[in-house]
């Protein structure tokens, strides 16, 4: 009831607000309301308001209890998985791009853990020198030219903008195990797969998202900086050089994922 | 592909990452850079992991290796940004004092978890005419890895900490976001700010003493 009280909150609020561009006679204030990129700002909290409520609720808690009652290598295992899975999405994608290079490690990768990694558990290749990637249709569209388009905050799926709510989109629907069988196992399969990723996603953000919310002095402006750039970095494929099991490719880290130590 | 690099790099004009932060930088060596960052490393990772003196004595410690190691007014004068104009003389005072305070005490709240952390330096590359990013990996007994970037520019003579990347998310860009959106929140007031950040020091304070 609270929730769609929530709901109805955004909705009314979606429909009216809208940040005030600043006088033009302030071209330094002008500068940063376009840097922000964020016309739609006071819904957007709003809506940022609605997502942390949620996550404290629901997310965050169940994100805790997988990490307190799964151990950590049987983890580090259905990250892995999770990650093979999603090999047509990223293959695809980094064909799309162009980078040929990216998309025969991809499809080596693939191979490699799907047969002697044992159905993807064990990330052989990276201990081979082959570490995974992570791509998806959003950054596609930006190699393309396409512009990000007004930052959004969507309850649940987090800080987005245009461009990425439709990369999402696209790769779900361009994923075939979105089509693959029918029957109550499989359908038993892709809910368990589905409700594996945002524990593994979430588990993953704990050390980003405590300290910004705990930290941060305005989280929203916080997290709304550190999408954008860590989006831009992901386009320009700059991954940073992470730890064994970090280079999954698995998209552990998207959405809120970023992280700000020292924080 | 040029249309792309273009507007990437009027986007990191626009992001500010071409504004000199006021300072004049001369061009650091990298080879300099890097032994700079493994020093101040080695001693920030010593006093992490020692466990002599009280909570004050080795904040006071940690404190030191950082003032050393990061240049503190030069990054807290880009993060306020055009902010920094329109400060009084006074509040830019108080400002730069309470940025210190909060470099340390963010990370003194946290000896906990950085108990038997350690650091390897990986590559270093020239980044522009005045800085070099030396990559690091940090290790924490039980959680996974995670890699650092140090940008490191020529400060007064010396090689110092100018900005810290972590996974693509540059920290003065994003602490620059969050101050001025504080500002911007309050009336473009500057003192809105200073009290948010003492009120931030205050609770890091208490956090350090549960």
């Amino acid at each position: 009831m609270r929730f769609r009280h929530a709901l109805a909150v955004t909705a009314l609020l979606t429909l009216g607000a809208c940040a005030t561009r600043p006088d033009a006679s302030d071209p330094d204030a002008v500068a940063e309301f376009e840097q922000n990129n964020d016309p739609l700002e006071p819904a957007n909290r709003v809506s940022y308001a609605v997502h942390d409520a949620i996550d404290q609720a629901v997310f965050e808690p169940a994100a805790r209890g997988y990490r307190y009652v799964v151990p950590e290598p049987v983890r580090l295992s259905i990250r892995n998985v999770l990650a093979n899975l999603r090999t047509p999405v990223i293959l695809l994608n980094d064909v799309l791009q162009g980078e040929s290079e990216r998309a025969r490690v991809t499809l080596g990768r693939f191979m490699v853990n799907s047969t002697l990694g044992i159905a993807g558990i064990l990330d052989v290749s990276e201990n081979w020198g082959m570490p995974g990637h992570y791509e998806d249709f959003g950054q596609t569209l930006a190699v393309w030219g396409l512009g990000e388009g007004p930052f959004l905050f969507i309850p649940i799926l987090g800080p987005s903008n245009p461009r990425d709510l439709v990369g999402t989109a696209v790769d779900f629907a361009s994923d075939p195990l979105t089509y693959f069988g029918q029957g109550a196992v499989v359908d038993a399969l892709a809910l368990t797969r589905t409700g594996l990723t945002v524990l593994d996603i979430r588990e993953g953000l704990i050390a980003t998202i405590t300290p910004v919310r705990e930290g941060s002095l305005d989280p929203y402006a916080t997290f709304r900086s550190g999408y954008r750039q860590r989006r831009n970095a992901a386009i320009r494929n700059q991954e940073p050089q992470r730890g064994v099991g970090q280079n999954t490719g698995s998209g552990a880290g998207r959405g809120l994922g970023f992280t700000v130590p020292l924080r | 592909m040029t249309t792309l690099r273009r507007s990437f790099l009027l986007g990191a004009a626009s992001l500010g990452l071409c504004t000199v932060t006021g300072t004049a930088f001369a061009q650091v060596d990298p080879a300099q850079a890097t032994a700079f960052i493994e020093a101040a490393g080695r001693d920030l990772v010593a006093q992490l992991n020692s466990t002599s003196g009280t909570a004050a004595q080795r904040r006071e410690r940690v404190a030191a290796v950082l003032r050393r190691a990061i240049d503190i007014e030069g990054t807290g004068r880009f993060i306020l940004g055009r902010y920094w104009r329109q400060a009084s003389e006074a509040e830019q005072r108080q400002y730069l004092q309470l940025f210190d305070e909060i470099i340390i005490r963010n990370l003194s709240a946290r000896f906990g978890e950085y108990q038997g952390v350690r650091f390897v330096v990986g590559r270093t590359q020239q980044r522009s005419e005045e800085d070099v990013l030396v990559t690091t990996q940090v290790d924490r007994p039980n959680s996974a890895s995670f890699a650092l970037d140090w940008r490191v520019a020529e400060v007064g003579g010396q090689p110092k900490v100018v900005d810290v990347i972590a996974e693509g998310t540059s920290m003065r860009l994003t602490t620059r976001s969050e101050y001025s959106s504080v500002i911007q929140r309050n009336g473009g007031q500057v003192g809105a700010l200073l009290v948010a950040m003492r009120q931030q020091i205050a609770q890091l304070a208490a956090r350090e003493g549960r």
